[in-house]
């Protein structure tokens, strides 16, 4: 090759619209005949501003802003942000409330691992797998309208606690499908260690190593399956962890194998979790009072959400806005590790190492800080920005 | 004279445009599409198209206008699509299709009725190539490897009850084949021709070449339209000469309308079967698994003929 010259390379677009991706976002791919020689991701296209958004809006608005920064794993947003301020707010949540959100949030992991479970079948060819994971998954969504009305934005957390209470019916409910879909999980558990079809996409493909997993800064379960330990609910038990505590899942082989079963092997987890939640509920109040205004000061909050770990930075000034708001979700921290990775492989691995990381767009798009080689900061309010928004696209239309 | 010739001529002009061939075949190749598809639906725990659906598709592309993208061969981008749709057309003249005597014949149609089959594949190659999207470009390569990958040994598998029949001439073989279940005699053979059939019409697991994750739809990317709408009958029909052919070949013959449609149904589900069940196959495991277990069968059994009917004599 080198004397022939530089070949040209030949590049294959992913997105940002592309049957692969549910969702906007840019791969660009080198490749020699199958094999990538090189990839590049382009992030930015579903950047909708939310950071900057609430800071214009009161504690409670931004509440409902911030969770839907992600439509798959919204309530850990929410959590997140409720947990901070909380925290600067100097407000204790009732225990009851406590077990509520984590029961949640372990619903909503479920849910989660079960959307990504059927999409990266469905990368890998296997479609009837992923109609029959959605089919299951329905029953985790049935249960969060069932007691919250919303299947996507649920909506359970208010500042200082919850809004929905766990009744009979809802517990004998969530019991039936929980005990259902562990079934169906130690079934689903058997195809992807036991299908040789499937093994042949997944086993030995994509291999991160330990130090390489350290390096590249991955989190969650794509860390986990590189041996990683790396997990907030166990290493810094939030809510009500403390009470229900986590099992670490770890694989060594850090293919993309391990990542399907560290992710089927956390449904046991949070299946043992929320039964035992349902079996030790404690009684109280739902929710505490809390200050419009939170008190000056600036916290960070760390909660494990489906992908990995969720981190919020949350600043107030001690009014009724916050100051500043940044989360760094789990995505970010995952994609250059799907960059390394990528080179070597076919490019029919692609999609398949690509949904390994269980990537959410939406999630990860968000502030970007322009620096342009000066230390001129530019503030902009949230009307300035909408403009230069609507100017940007118009110029480039012209 | 005068008169008989031009009977003779409306009769071969009504048996290629009407019926059994032509018309009537596009037909049957939209229900078997709609029976595939509605199958598959089933196995996948979904509801599935209504019975019109291929056809309204079909009717819906065609009247789409049709997008000839800038630096592609006009020719050959509107041209490939009629070649593929005549080429299938033209092999169901030799086919016992559908459960009638087939209507031409001469010795050595089999081969002929292969590479028309084939032609398909290699106009979706060439239609792929002729356009500069990456996507097609890719679909292409793959497509004409996939098409080196199956094609000897599928051919192979169709060659051994010719073998045994004596004859390369369909009507023969098929006379041969009429009671004789082939397949318990030679069953790698029809697990071969089976599988052949699912990597030439790219059926998963063996779609590799319109994976649509990767490349999106693979050759088929640029078209739009009646090009479009012209390669999916030409599948389709190929889909139900393909089982016409193994079903004739491999299943004991299909004497009558009502066993060739019991029979290549059942085939249908079978390949609806392995569609449902299995993940795709890359293309460097495609071709593995021909060159290394699908020749390796076929020449097995090869011997196995041979020998057999060394011992016979």
């Amino acid at each position: 090759m080198s004397e022939v010259g530089k070949r040209e390379s030949f590049t294959i677009p992913i997105g940002p619209q592309h049957p692969a991706l549910k969702e906007p976002e840019h791969f660009l791919i080198s490749v020699d005949g199958e094999i990538v020689t090189d990839a590049v991701v382009r992030l930015g296209y579903a950047h909708r501003g939310i950071e900057k958004a609430v800071e214009s809006r009161t504690w409670v608005q931004s509440l409902y802003m911030l969770e839907r920064i992600c439509g798959i794993c919204s309530h850990i947003h929410a959590m997140a942000y409720c947990l901070g301020v909380e925290q600067l707010a100097g407000v204790e949540v009732p225990p009851r409330a406590q077990a509520i959100r984590v029961l949640v949030a372990e619903l909503e992991r479920i849910h989660s691992h079960l959307l990504w479970f059927g999409v990266s079948a469905h990368e890998a060819g296997f479609d009837t797998l992923f109609m029959y994971t959605w089919r299951d998954r329905e029953k985790v969504m049935d249960l969060l309208e069932g007691f919250s009305g919303n299947r996507v934005n649920y909506s359970v957390n208010v500042l200082g606690g919850v809004k929905f209470d766990i009744d009979d019916a809802q517990a004998i409910a969530i019991r039936e499908a929980v005990s259902f879909l562990e079934e169906r999980t130690h079934h689903y558990l058997d195809v992807v260690t036991k299908d040789t079809m499937f093994l042949q996409r997944t086993r030995g493909i994509g291999v991160m190593t330990r130090s390489q997993a350290e390096v590249l800064g991955t989190v969650g379960p794509t860390a986990r399956a590189s041996n990683v330990y790396r997990e907030i609910r166990v290493e810094a038990p939030y809510a009500a962890y403390d009470k229900y505590p986590v099992k670490i899942i770890l694989d060594n082989r850090g293919d993309l194998e391990a990542r399907f079963v560290v992710r089927l092997t956390e449904l046991f987890e949070s299946y043992r979790i929320i039964l035992e939640i349902l079996e030790t509920l404690p009684d109280g109040d739902l929710t505490t009072r809390i200050p419009r205004r939170i008190k000056a000061g600036e916290t960070v909050s760390r909660v494990e959400a489906p992908r990995g770990e969720l981190f919020y930075f949350i600043k107030s000034n001690g009014s009724d806005t916050p100051e500043r708001i940044r989360a760094r979700t789990p995505t970010i921290c995952n994609m250059m590790s799907v960059m390394k990775l990528l080179v070597g492989h076919q490019l029919a691995d692609v999609p398949m190492i690509l949904a390994g990381i269980d990537p959410c767009f939406s999630c990860n798009d968000r502030m970007v800080a322009l620096n342009r080689g000066r230390n001129k900061e530019q503030l902009l309010t949230w009307e300035a920005l909408r403009q230069y928004g609507i100017d940007y696209y118009k110029r480039r239309s012209d | 004279m005068g008169s008989t010739t031009i009977k003779d001529v409306l009769i071969s002009l009504t048996a290629l445009l009407i019926f059994p061939g032509g018309l009537f075949l596009l037909l049957v190749s939209l229900a078997y599409e709609w029976v595939d598809r509605k199958l598959l639906a089933r196995m996948q725990n979904r509801v599935g198209p209504r019975w019109f659906q291929p056809m309204a598709d079909t009717i819906k592309l065609l009247a789409k206008e049709e997008i000839v993208p800038d630096a592609v061969d006009a020719s050959l981008f509107i041209g490939l699509p009629i070649v593929a749709l005549a080429g299938v057309l033209t092999a169901a003249i030799y086919m016992p299709f559908p459960g009638l005597p087939p209507i031409g014949s001469f010795p050595g149609d089999l081969i002929v009725t292969v590479f028309l089959l084939s032609l398909v594949t290699i106009c979706l190659g060439l239609a792929g190539a002729n356009t500069l999207d990456r996507f097609s470009l890719v679909g292409a390569t793959r497509t004409l490897t996939q098409l080196f990958a199956y094609e000897a040994p599928f051919l192979l598998a169709l060659l051994g009850p010719a073998f045994v029949a004596r004859s390369w001439e369909i009507s023969e073989i098929i006379s041969y084949t009429d009671g004789r279940w082939l397949l318990i005699t030679q069953p790698f053979g029809f697990i071969v021709a089976v599988i052949g059939l699912i990597g030439k019409l790219e059926i998963p697991p063996l779609d590799a070449p319109e994976a649509e994750t990767e490349i999106v739809a693979g050759a088929l990317t640029e078209y739009s339209g009646r090009g479009l709408a012209l390669f999916r009958l030409a599948k389709g029909v190929a889909l139900v000469l393909g089982l016409t052919l193994i079903a004739a070949f491999y299943l004991g013959g299909v004497a009558t309308p009502l066993l060739f449609l019991v029979k290549t149904l059942a085939l249908l589900l079978v390949i609806v079967g392995i569609h449902a069940l299995f993940t795709r196959l890359r293309i460097d495991q495609t071709v593995g698994l021909w060159w290394k277990y699908g020749t390796l069968l076929v020449l097995v059994q090869w011997l196995g003929i041979i020998i057999w009917q060394g011992v016979m004599i």
